[in-house]
């Protein structure tokens, strides 16, 4: 129990672990949602939620107002990697009072704690969140051993 | 061994009633507003929410969006970053709004809403007559 959590842990990295710690200190009610990474920088991180459920793995992330062809995801090994953009098309003839939602490319790589069986990956997008089921690779599934 | 990483929730003030207990945290969506001179353009980030959660109201001068989350959080989750939230924020309107047209697209998670000005409020050149 306590190695499935390190190596999930593990995976998402310990930089984000740091940040996510900062997000906790500075955390106000009335923040936007996501002033991550700082203005400077365009690349930025993608909110994650991983669980395991035994025979794979389910991974969220908040992608709003990104399109299926904005999104890249590639897998190589277990080496896990999103990528995609999003344009912020000003309407015509309208100029700008309020910019809080960023124009924003973002890329995030995982290394995956097993193997995955990458011909069987599901991805989906709705309402703004990808989900991503990896099913783990035979060898890697959990697997009951009867004693004789 | 707690297992999750849970979000942060904001600390209640003073005494947690029952109501508070049971509350999902409260996030203030990213919101672009663009202006033009027949309309005002409003662009709210809410990720995962889905249509029907979404509600808009108007009333005495303020827009007031909620939008509740739900299906991202769960107990078993090895590691979260975001949760199941209630999404709010509230903004005053001006005067010159036509509050009977104002016009709600929700697609991708972006909630775009449409505020026509009222013809009173538009622009007009003068025109000077000739005496």
């Amino acid at each position: 129990m306590l190695t499935r959590w390190n190596e999930i842990e593990k995976m998402v990295g310990a930089m984000d672990l740091f940040r996510s710690h900062f997000d906790k200190a500075l955390w106000r009610e009335n923040t936007p949602c996501y002033v991550r990474g700082d203005g400077y920088d365009k690349t930025q991180s993608l909110p994650t939620n991983v669980t395991d459920t035994g025979d794979s793995l389910v991974l969220l992330a908040e992608v709003p107002g990104v399109k299926k062809e904005d999104l890249s995801i590639n897998i190589n090994g277990t080496s896990l990697e999103i990528g995609g953009s999003r344009k912020n098309t000003l309407p015509e003839g309208f100029k700008a009072n309020r910019k809080e939602r960023m124009e924003r490319s973002f890329s995030r790589r995982f290394t995956l704690p097993y193997e995955v069986d990458a011909d069987s990956i599901e991805a989906s997008l709705n309402n703004g969140i990808l989900r991503l089921i990896l099913p783990k690779s035979e060898a890697a599934r959990p697997k009951q051993i009867t004693v004789h | 061994m707690n297992k999750t990483k849970d979000m942060p929730t904001p600390a209640p003030q003073g005494k947690v009633t029952e109501s508070q207990k049971t509350r999902l945290p409260r996030l203030t969506p990213a919101v672009d507003i663009y202006e033009s001179d027949n309309a005002f353009q409003l662009l709210a980030d809410l990720p995962g929410v889905v249509r029907e959660n979404i509600s808009i109201n108007v009333e005495k001068g303020k827009l007031s969006l909620s939008a509740t989350r739900s299906g991202v959080s769960s107990k078993e989750a090895n590691w979260q970053e975001f949760a199941d939230v209630e999404y709010e924020r509230i903004f005053s309107v001006p005067q010159t709004i036509e509050v009977d047209r104002i016009e709600a697209q929700f697609s991708d998670g972006v909630l775009n809403l449409h505020l026509p000005k009222s013809a009173a409020a538009q622009p007009r050149k003068i025109s000077i007559a000739t005496a």
